[in-house]
């Protein structure tokens, strides 16, 4: 298992370096440099924030240096700070010279896509299971059939309309729940579990959002995954057995069929970050989507940059968990019999 | 064809979509308003006989913006993902048939695009550039080949060592003739089921970015900011919301039927099996 843990964690240090170097490329896009007056939304960029920029990317030295310099600074973790919000750090954060620690925009914004994108696997999980399992159970009858029309829909229904929908439906006609932002007015003077009471209902919706849309994908595949375990031999033998059906479909076909959820769940992970954007901006959720919408608004290149980065990070840390939980569920796996 | 007819997904796929494109097509003769004029005397009127889906805040109307709208998402989807496609036939050929350190390179590139949050990607990209229909269908283009280029690689690998591609071979035909007449034509099938998915996803990522205000520019009518605008007023005019919303999701829905269609009408190995 160790060895199977360090290799995989050897395999994360070519793709970081590809990263870096995508994410080096994207910044060398922009038309002329991206200190040009035509390359900036804002056209209030003082000259003085546009020298900053070139200081920070090296942009006066030869191209190769540039990377080697970024690569490095990568590798620090360094993505300096924001030019639109009050020279924040961008990751974490600092304390300046009368001892006043300012927090990382990253380091305040992450935990709150963390939780909800949680929150919201643990719903998918919940929901996708028996809906995926009922539609197996009943190949092609009318629970079968329902559930997919509803996995069709599902597919295809956009997260920023469903979102404005339930915002409305919700929020706004029926006043059942908040529809913007993390706390109500006033709440830092509630108890605290009152406090954590108000955060869940402000949760709400961004969860349920991102949650009924990568529903139909995973309630799809368990119900493939179920059907191709059911038709193989030792579902047959544990039925010629004798066993009774519950215990060959939860104990027998259920099991194996879920293995590969585990690597499906690692490879949503950059999906579930991107998707975050169109959430989080809608219901004005501090989070790490809604910090990068704004920084692509203002063309806040540092705060770009690191989210950028620590996004990918974190799909490769994502990644290299699942591959741990799924050698720790499948032995084949560990001892390198499959793949 | 007789296949794809007969198939129930695949044929109310082709129907939806049918139906989108000669809309989209005929849009300028089907318009009864220019979709970008504004009237201030017929600011938010609600659907009628003269202004089917209604007008919006500047008074045009919502179904001549819908039609021009559906234009942009078609043409994005299909332009992206003919970008997309191309590249992953290219470096998923080039890879599957030469195999070697030019496969690991392109491999370990594929692997480094989808360990990127694509979304995060696209609008990095976008901040860097300025939003405009071209830029859009350019960037999508470039971010979704990833998918491709894996299909056509494990499809080339697999067809690579068959008899029919070594006789070619030993015949003395160049690698060209191999790639273009043998392994490409049998390999069709998967890329033009994962093309029309493609499209698909590529017309949800347009209306996300344009409802975000990074895509296709106002005044220029896409649904993506018809819904942008219909949120200002959703508390009193429905329609603005409710038909993007709907357009986008039948569209989607049928690109979706009409590629698991084409999957189950062109693939012998699932049809059996259901």
């Amino acid at each position: 298992m160790l060895k199977y843990f360090l290799n995989r964690l050897v395999w994360m240090v070519p793709l970081l370096v590809g990263i870096s170097l995508v994410s080096f490329l994207i910044m060398h896009l922009a038309p002329g440099d991206i200190t040009s007056t035509e390359a900036s939304f804002n056209p209030k960029t003082s000259e003085e924030s546009r020298q900053k920029l070139r200081e920070l990317y090296n942009l006066d030295k030869p191209v190769i240096v540039q990377y080697g310099l970024w690569l490095k600074r990568m590798s620090t973790l360094d993505f300096g700070h924001s030019f639109a919000s009050h020279q924040s750090p961008v990751f974490w954060q600092e304390t300046d010279k009368e001892g006043n620690v300012n927090k990382g925009m990253i380091q305040e914004a992450l935990p709150i896509t963390l939780l909800i994108n949680v929150l919201s696997l643990g719903l998918i999980i919940a929901i996708a299971l028996p809906l995926g399992v009922i539609s197996a159970l009943t190949q092609n009858k009318l629970p079968d059939r329902s559930i997919t029309i509803f996995v069709f829909i599902g597919f295809a229904i956009p997260s920023f309309w469903l979102a404005l929908m339930l915002m409305y439906w919700t929020g706004v006609s029926h006043n059942w729940l908040p529809i913007s932002g993390l706390h109500s007015l006033g709440a830092e003077k509630l108890s605290s579990f009152a406090q954590l009471l108000d955060t869940l209902k402000h949760l709400t919706l961004p969860i349920l959002i991102s949650g009924l849309t990568g529903l139909a994908g995973i309630s799809l595949f368990v119900r493939n995954g179920m059907l191709d375990v059911l038709h193989q031999d030792y579902i047959t033998t544990a039925r010629a057995k004798g066993l009774p059906e519950n215990t060959v479909v939860y104990k027998h076909a259920l099991r194996n069929a879920l293995l590969p959820l585990i690597t499906i769940f690692g490879l949503s992970i950059p999906g579930l970050i991107g998707g975050s954007v169109i959430a989080e901006s809608i219901f004005a959720i501090p989070g790490m989507g809604k910090l990068f919408y704004d920084a692509v608004l203002m063309r806040d290149f540092p705060v770009i940059m690191g989210i950028l980065t620590i996004g990918s990070a974190l799909t490769l840390i994502g990644n290299l968990l699942a591959d741990l939980a799924y050698a720790w569920a499948d032995p084949r796996v560990r001892r390198g019999v499959a793949q | 064809m007789n296949a794809i007819l007969k198939n129930p997904l695949a044929l109310a796929g082709l129907i939806i979509i049918g139906i989108i494109s000669i809309m989209a097509i005929f849009a300028p003769w089907i318009a009864q308003f220019d979709p970008d004029a504004i009237n201030v005397k017929n600011i938010l009127l609600s659907p009628s006989a003269t202004h089917l889906m209604g007008t919006d805040g500047l008074g045009r109307d919502v179904y001549s913006r819908m039609l021009f709208g559906a234009r942009i998402s078609l043409l994005v989807g299909i332009v992206a993902v003919g970008i997309a496609t191309i590249i992953g036939i290219v470096l998923g050929a080039v890879a599957g048939f030469y195999r070697g350190w030019l496969d690991t390179v392109i491999m370990r590139l594929v692997d480094v695009m989808l360990s990127i949050p694509t979304f995060f990607l696209i609008l990095a990209v976008i901040a860097f550039l300025t939003p405009s229909i071209w830029n859009i269908m350019i960037v999508i283009g470039l971010t979704s080949w990833m998918g491709v280029t894996r299909l056509v690689r494990a499809e080339f690998l697999s067809l690579r060592n068959r008899e029919f591609v070594l006789a070619s071979q030993t015949l003395g035909a160049k690698d060209g003739r191999l790639i273009f007449k043998q392994l490409l034509p049998n390999s069709l099938t998967p890329i033009i089921v994962s093309s029309v998915l493609g499209i698909a996803s590529a017309v949800l990522v347009e209306s996300g970015l344009s409802f975000l205000g990074l895509g296709v520019q106002a005044p220029q009518a896409s649904w993506g900011n018809i819904l942008t605008d219909g949120k200002e007023y959703i508390e009193f005019a429905w329609w603005l919301s409710m038909f993007p919303g709907l357009a986008i999701l039948i569209t989607v829905m049928g690109y979706n039927l009409l590629g698991e269609g084409l999957r189950d009408a062109l693939d012998p190995r699932t049809s059996n099996n259901k």
